[in-house]
């Protein structure tokens, strides 16, 4: 105590708290703490709506509890700053605790840690030459390898080595984790997600940003050739698929489809199939039926705005299209005239079975072939390579920790009168009782014989 | 027949062992060779659940849609049952210990008569499951999950002989109790960790995002967080006994709120 009295004032007072620092970043307490922190914080994510504020704001004026909301950023605690922070805590928590034990590590690594979790003393008649040689073949059986021998001034010490390599899987997963932790906060900050929706036979080259809906420009235009849904014959759909070509600025293209689970990467931005929408029609079909005459259905194009009924000379015009949200369907509006009559507006739906009546003729809506426009998710995120590498290094660390067992074995002998004194000791990572049972057991089986 | 009634027939034979297993207990015949028919019984009756997953895989094939059993809650359920049974029955081989197993079966029988309420058919797969992803997440999490289960079992065993003064002595050990809390939690953590890195990989492949925040997503990192948080209590803090099979509990709360729980909040999993 008196010597650190006598250090300057400056360091009596920086010291205590560089101390409490290092503390807090290597000890396994501040993990456990943060784990347990971040489970409740994002169980806070899940229970709060999220990515909502709007309503939020609107609802409650400027009462505290919004103001609140606001500076924590409730509705959006995943991206929130204290969040974040609690991330970086961690992983900078973890790189500290790595740190701490590494010098540890790497001395059991070079064998220098002379920690033995067992010791056996024995003493035997033979001479320790004999006894080496009985003890290198009967060992093989637990060891698998042969044993380096060391001799010195007093005796000779025989030891065995195995899988070292399990020391590497502590390292590894806790460095994986702050791989992937680094990996997350690149994609934060250099990456982006948006969303473009296309029309079938159309252009684009931007796209809105999903976290703020900003217009974004992509250096390569998108053409959609086609959008196709496929369904399975009881109705549940199969397949969506968007067919485009991609152009970049120098002309070239590149031609493919689109569909879930099979996206395209392009100048390493990856698009995919996200949803679909109905935006028009590109062919109806409407039955016409005069008050003799039989009814006939015929197809039109509603961009050919004119249909002439044979028998009556009405005119029919096609002049919106609803793709549908209630029990009724899809439904057109279509403006009807007689030959000299005042024109008239009807809605007719694809689901109601009785035709409408007007100026003597009955109408129905009988079908239409859709227009597409395809919804697709754009990219880019250069902080994914980093997790997979990081995920990588977890599932290798995972191996080693699990199916690979370090196991140290010494024995020492030596000649002490007519005697040698045998000293065993082991050091098993995992599996300690049975290890050591076995070496007991097979160290007194040797001595048995003769 | 087919696989939803063999599935039934299942349900029954798994009350039918636990009622077997009580009867053999009560009546004084604990012995070995009576233990030793009801274990094989039971790899029976486990042989039979991976036939009739078999058969509803092979029946998705006939009908032309096939694929793996595992796209939606009722096949979901049938595996979850599967890999409980699988881990119990190599719970009862490493640690000769049959009361766990007792104890654990009736998740599994439950598990299995909850089929009876939702819907068995087989449908086709939607574009979003058509992945060869599916099988390696669905695997992955589902035997984590069943690790979990069977520390899960132990630590209520657990918690319990700890407030009997004097534990009946056919009951296991305290330490063994703990060694299995601990054991199957160091088996299922792997696993469970392989199928959020699978689950990132298939949702990186299909909506462009490893990680989106999606409850299922989340609470599948709250499970584990509160698992990393057990093993490092455990390993470096020195937590035993009734600390750490209190984390178990509340590990395994964590995964049944992910698989069922997470279905009443919205999300991108809703097909589970």
């Amino acid at each position: 105590m008196k010597a650190k009295v006598s250090r300057g004032p400056e360091k009596k007072e920086t010291a205590p708290q560089a101390n409490i620092i290092t503390v807090f970043f290597t000890s396994v307490r501040t993990t456990i703490t943060l784990l347990f922190l971040l489970a409740l914080c994002a169980i806070l994510g899940t229970v709060i709506p999220q990515g909502e504020m709007a309503d939020v704001s609107a609802g409650a004026g400027h009462s505290f509890v919004s103001r609140i909301a606001v500076i924590l950023d409730l509705n959006n605690v995943y991206r929130s700053w204290w969040f974040t922070g609690l991330l970086v805590l961690l992983a900078m928590n973890i790189l500290g605790c790595l740190l701490k034990r590494m010098p540890l590590i790497i001395s059991e690594w070079k064998g220098d840690q002379k920690k033995r979790s067992f010791f056996l003393t024995l003493t035997d008649s033979r001479s320790p030459d004999e006894l080496k040689k009985l003890f290198s073949e009967r060992l093989k059986a637990i060891m698998k390898c042969a044993p380096k021998q060391t001799n010195s001034a007093s005796g000779s010490e025989l030891s065995w080595e195995r899988q070292k390599i399990y020391l590497l899987g502590f390292p590894l997963i806790h460095i994986a984790i702050i791989v992937i932790l680094i990996g997350g906060l690149i994609g934060v900050f250099f990456g982006f997600r948006g969303h473009v929706q296309i029309k079938v036979n159309e252009k684009s080259s931007t796209y809105a940003l999903l976290s703020t809906g900003e217009v974004k420009t992509l250096p390569f235009t998108i053409a959609v050739d086609a959008f196709t849904l496929t369904r399975y014959p009881t109705g549940e759909p199969k397949e969506f698929r968007s067919d485009i070509r991609l152009i970049d600025q120098s002309g070239h293209e590149l031609k493919g489809s689109i569909r879930v689970n099979h996206p395209i990467t392009f100048d390493g931005i990856s698009l995919y199939q996200s949803d679909y929408r109905i935006v028009g029609i590109s062919k109806v079909s409407i039955s016409i039926q005069s008050e003799d005459g039989p009814a006939e259905t015929i197809s039109v194009n509603p961009m050919e705005p004119l249909i002439t009924t044979k028998g009556s000379g009405m005119e029919i015009k096609i002049r919106g299209f609803d793709p549908g949200s209630s029990q009724r369907g899809a439904g057109i509006e279509v403006v009807v005239s007689a030959k000299d009559g005042k024109p008239s507006t009807i809605r007719l739906y694809e689901n109601d079975t009785a035709p409408v009546k007007i100026g003597g003729v009955k109408l129905g809506f009988k079908g239409y072939e859709p227009t597409y426009a395809t919804g697709l998710q754009v990219g880019y995120d250069p902080g994914s390579r980093v997790v997979w590498i990081g995920s990588i290094m977890l599932i290798f660390g995972f191996i080693l920790t699990l199916f690979t067992n370090i196991q140290r074995l010494n024995i020492e002998l030596i000649r002490e009168n007519d005697k040698t004194r045998i000293t065993v000791s082991g050091r098993s990572k995992r599996m300690r009782k049975e290890f050591r049972e076995s070496v007991e057991s097979t160290v007194k089986d040797a001595l048995k014989t003769s | 027949m087919d696989s939803v009634d063999l599935n039934s027939y299942l349900a029954f034979g798994y009350l039918g062992w636990i009622i077997a297993y009580l009867i053999t207990s009560l009546s004084g015949r604990a012995a070995l060779t009576a233990k030793k028919t009801l274990f094989w019984t039971l790899v029976l009756l486990f042989v039979i659940h991976t036939a009739a997953i078999g058969l509803r895989w092979a029946e998705s094939y006939w009908m032309g849609i096939g694929h793996a059993p595992l796209s939606n809650l009722y096949e979901s359920l049938v595996f979850f049952a599967w890999t409980i049974l699988l881990a119990l029955l190599l719970v009862w081989r490493k640690f000769r210990n049959d009361v766990i197993v007792f104890v654990g079966m009736p998740i599994v029988f439950i598990v299995m008569a909850s089929t009876f309420l939702i819907d068995s058919q087989i449908r086709p797969l939607i574009p979003a499951l058509q992945s060869n992803w599916l099988v390696a997440h669905v695997f992955t999490c589902f035997l984590g999950y069943a690790g979990f289960a069977v520390s899960f079992v132990a630590a209520v065993l657990l918690l319990i002989v700890r407030s009997w003064e004097n534990p009946p002595s056919f009951f296991p050990k305290k330490a063994l109790l703990d060694e299995i809390v601990y054991r199957s939690i160091l088996v299922g953590f792997p696993l469970l960790s392989l199928g959020i890195i699978t689950g990132a990989a298939w949702a990186d492949h299909a909506w462009g995002a490893y990680w989106s925040w999606d409850p299922k997503e989340t609470w599948s990192l709250i499970t584990w967080m509160v698992y990393a948080g057990f093993l490092h209590a455990r390993l470096t803090r020195g937590w035993s006994g009734g600390k750490t099979a209190i984390l178990s509990v509340i590990g395994f709360a964590a995964v049944m709120f992910t698989y069922f729980g997470v279905n009443y909040l919205p999300g991108l999993h809703s097909y589970f």
